[in-house]
């Protein structure tokens, strides 16, 4: 019988080691260095950023409980940083210029020191400039101390990344002229009624399709297009490879390191039995397939009992592409690669279930009269079109959904990312009669659906393994709107960019709700540093703790943070190119005493 | 709302009993319920040699070996000091994996949940709606909610591969199974 602490580990391809100095138990010495790398990922030689010259960076490995030391020195000729994804350290330790330290300087070598609190899959990167889309990424494993709910007899990495040959500056600056380079166009639902509104329905959506030049269309999904998506830092041709005994039971930890890309992965032929998220342990479930958000992680368990390859397959959300690996009984094995399912469609329900109600058939000038629910039952019309346009004006505070009476907003109080409604048990959720969500027809083009036709896990599925010992109801609520303005690509929190922002302030102790509310029509995953999320999906002390929650288009999801961590945290959306345009937010934790309130230190 | 689920559910179950009936409930009942003495067979109290003690966690059994001989009678004390609602079913990997879609069925329809048993629902006369028994009545497995204990006496008649297991869904998935090794 094998134990998790001799569970072997074999990492097929590049050497995944790390310089290990130090004697002591439970304290290592780990060095890195931030250098450049030439590469070739899309059939050009390109120069990448690496972590000691590879891409991903060297695994790290630590044990729950150990001493670490981090000498990480920069061999570039700009400042870098690498930021602890997911790991519980003092503030100055987390690796955010401006924040916890002032970042690396060329030439410098900095010494991080903390004692890991934690065990789990996490992963580190640059938090400098746009370094982490350029390579400086890599996976983070800590050991548990004590034994694992669940037992596997070997483990592999399979972290997703994306790369792109165009320097991501230039991509900024790209998006930053003209929004529509990478033929995408997101638009608020605000700026759509507060148009609605002057100028009448019709007016509006003759505005909208009237627009030059769009090449907009309802499958316009991401920011950033021409990616190569990478397993492990390979390309699919390469055929990243895991062996596996017919019969075992294989470890996979699922890391998306990409700087903009959810993935749909599955693994034709196995379920996946989802034993972690975010690096806590949640109660098993076994799925078809999972979306995982940028930055997010899952553990899941496979049990291949055949002697034959299966493909490890992970296409981006909009599907021009995929990652792609194998997992087989012997070298040189390959499994059938799926065809990438169509692009999904935007519908209604992705502008926030605003149409609800609407009579399309009333709008002069449209040549359809008919009324429709799905975006895609209108000939002609360019749903993705609608409610975008002009910025809504400063001082506009947006749409407030729950004053327009409309009821059910897809997701909001469920905390599901998805709003298709497979899988989500409604009863449990704790929340009354929900007009529209029974036998509802709105669903969101973007919901993820298991392309077997079986179960795609969803945020409703997360349950902690551990009851949550200091569960009690929040002592106050913040609302964050995430907002955009897409005709100058800025991103933003209740239309505030990170510069014209105050900070957000918690005291220590307090135990403070966030409700995001996503007034656009884009997924963002929202990543807190320092501190858990608990996602409120109606479990209560089983809420699953989180790094990441992505919201969905027009969704509102809520979290509980136990505000246990003194000093200066980053919070913003993990899309690489939204936290650059703004999408950001310095959260102060302050100790308050008896006599003084001790602001944290700069 | 609680009523507002049931009714929900039992639509479901309605529906549900359909398509029991159509994929032949009698055979499913019968491969689920009635295994012979090809795994042994229930054992008397009085005449087990011994008592095996088994502490159930999230999500493994402590010991996950257990030396039997055929002939013996066993008598097990499952204690349940985990989170979880956990099952101790004594039976063949073919077997595990039948009745996980049994456990996966009586999730779905609330009659158990991760944490414990829904009993009102246990009790309900199935059979009123034509579709058989689904009660977790069976002499070779037991659940054990979080916190609590239970016994099982199993006399083992056949020297054969034996598992015991949780057929919870995902937990057997999860490793959730022993061994029994037979010795002479």
């Amino acid at each position: 019988m094998k134990t998790n602490s001799q569970a072997r580990h074999w990492l097929i391809g590049a050497a995944l080691t790390v310089a290990v100095s130090g004697g002591v138990a439970h304290a290592g010495t780990y060095d890195l260095a931030i250098e450049k790398l030439g590469v070739d990922y899309a059939g050009k030689a390109r120069e990448a950023l690496s972590i000691n010259g590879q891409i991903p960076g060297p695994l790290l490995r630590f044990k729950e409980g150990e001493d670490v030391t981090i000498n990480v020195t920069n061999k570039l000729d700009t400042d870098t940083s690498l930021h602890w994804h997911g790991l519980l350290v003092p503030y100055t330790q987390d690796g955010v210029p401006g924040m916890s330290f002032p970042g690396i300087k060329p030439g410098e070598t900095f010494t991080y020191r903390f004692t890991t609190k934690q065990s789990g899959t996490y992963w580190y990167h640059s938090h400098s400039e746009m370094q982490e889309q350029e390579g400086v990424y890599g996976p983070l494993v800590i050991d548990p101390a004590g034994r694992e709910p669940f037992r596997f007899d070997r483990e592999y990495i399979v972290m997703l990344s994306d790369w792109t040959d165009e320097k991501p500056m230039r991509i900024m600056s790209n998006l930053k002229k003209q929004s529509d380079y990478y033929n995408y166009s997101q638009r608020t639902v605000g700026s759509f009624f507060k148009d609605a509104a002057e100028k009448g329905w019709g007016a509006t959506i003759r505005d909208r399709l009237d627009w030059g030049d769009m090449r907009m269309t309802p499958t316009d999904i991401s920011d950033v297009t021409g990616y190569t998506f990478l397993l492990n830092g390979r390309k699919a041709e390469d055929n990243w490879t895991a062996l596996f005994k017919p019969g075992e039971r294989v470890r996979l930890r699922i890391i998306n390191g990409s700087a903009m890309t959810y993935f749909d992965l599955r693994i034709p032929g196995l379920k996946m039995t989802v034993v972690q998220a975010d690096g806590n342990a949640v109660q098993p479930v076994p799925v078809d397939e999972l979306r995982i958000a940028v930055a997010e992680t899952y553990d899941v368990i496979v049990w291949p009992k055949e002697e034959r390859a299966y493909t490890i397959f992970a296409e981006s959300l909009d599907r021009t592409g995929y990652a792609r690996g194998t997992l087989a009984p012997r070298d040189g094995m390959a499994a059938e690669v799926p065809a990438l399912r169509p692009r999904p469609l935007l519908t209604m329900a992705d502008m926030g279930g605003m149409h609800e109600g609407m009579d399309h058939g009333a709008m002069p000038g449209m040549e359809t009269g008919k009324s429709a629910a799905g975006g895609s039952a209108m000939p002609g019309m360019d749903h993705s079109a609608m409610g975008h346009g002009s910025p809504p004006a400063a001082g506009t505070q947006g749409m407030d959904h729950s004053a327009m009476g409309h009821g059910a907003v897809p997701g909001s109080q469920a905390a599901a990312p998805s709003t298709g409604m497979q899988g989500m048990d409604h009863s449990a959720m704790g929340h009354g009669s929900m007009p529209g969500m029974e036998g509802s027809a709105m669903k969101s083009g973007i919901a993820p659906a298991a392309a077997n036709g079986g179960k795609v896990l969803v945020y409703g599925d997360l349950r902690a393994m551990k009851r949550y010992a200091d569960y009690r109801a929040p002592d106050r609520e913040i609302e964050l709107r995430l907002t955009g303005n897409m005709e100058r690509y800025f991103w933003s929190f209740d239309d505030k960019k990170y510069s014209e922002a105050e900070p957000i302030r918690m005291r220590l102790g307090e135990r403070v709700r966030i409700k995001f509310v996503n007034t656009t029509m884009m997924s963002h995953p929202m990543h807190l540093h320092g501190m858990w999320m608990q996602l409120d999906v109606g479990k209560k002390e089983f809420n699953p703790l989180k790094h990441v929650v992505n919201v969905a288009p027009g969704e509102t999801l809520y979290v509980d943070v136990p505000v246990d961590a003194p000093g200066e945290w980053a919070f913003h959306c993990h899309l690489m190119f939204h936290m650059s345009a703004g999408m950001f937010r310095k959260v102060i934790v302050e100790q308050r005493t008896a006599d003084a309130r001790i602001e944290a230190i700069r | 709302m609680a009523g507002a689920t049931r009714n929900l559910r039992h639509a479901f179950t309605a529906t549900l009993a359909a398509a029991w009936l159509a994929a032949g409930s009698a055979a499913l009942a019968d491969a689920g319920h009635k295994h012979g003495g090809a795994i042994g067979e229930p054992g008397v109290k009085a005449n087990a040699t011994r008592t095996v003690a088994i502490t159930i966690r999230d999500n493994f059994y402590e010991p996950e070996t257990i030396e039997v001989k055929k002939g013996e009678t066993i008598r097990f004390v499952l204690k349940n000091t985990s989170e979880l609602l956990h099952e101790f079913n004594i039976g063949t990997a073919a077997m595990h994996a039948e009745h996980q879609k049994e456990m996966a069925a009586m999730a779905e329809h609330g009659m158990i949940t991760a944490t414990g048993i829904n009993h009102e629902m246990m009790k309900m006369d199935h059979s009123k709606m034509g579709m058989p028994a689904m009660t977790h009545d069976d002499p070779n497995s037991v659940l054990i909610e979080p916190g609590k204990t239970a016994e099982l006496v199993w006399k083992f008649t056949k020297d054969t591969t034996l598992e015991f297991a949780c057929n919870l869904p995902g937990h057997y998935e999860a490793g959730m199974v022993g061994q029994f090794r037979f010795r002479k």
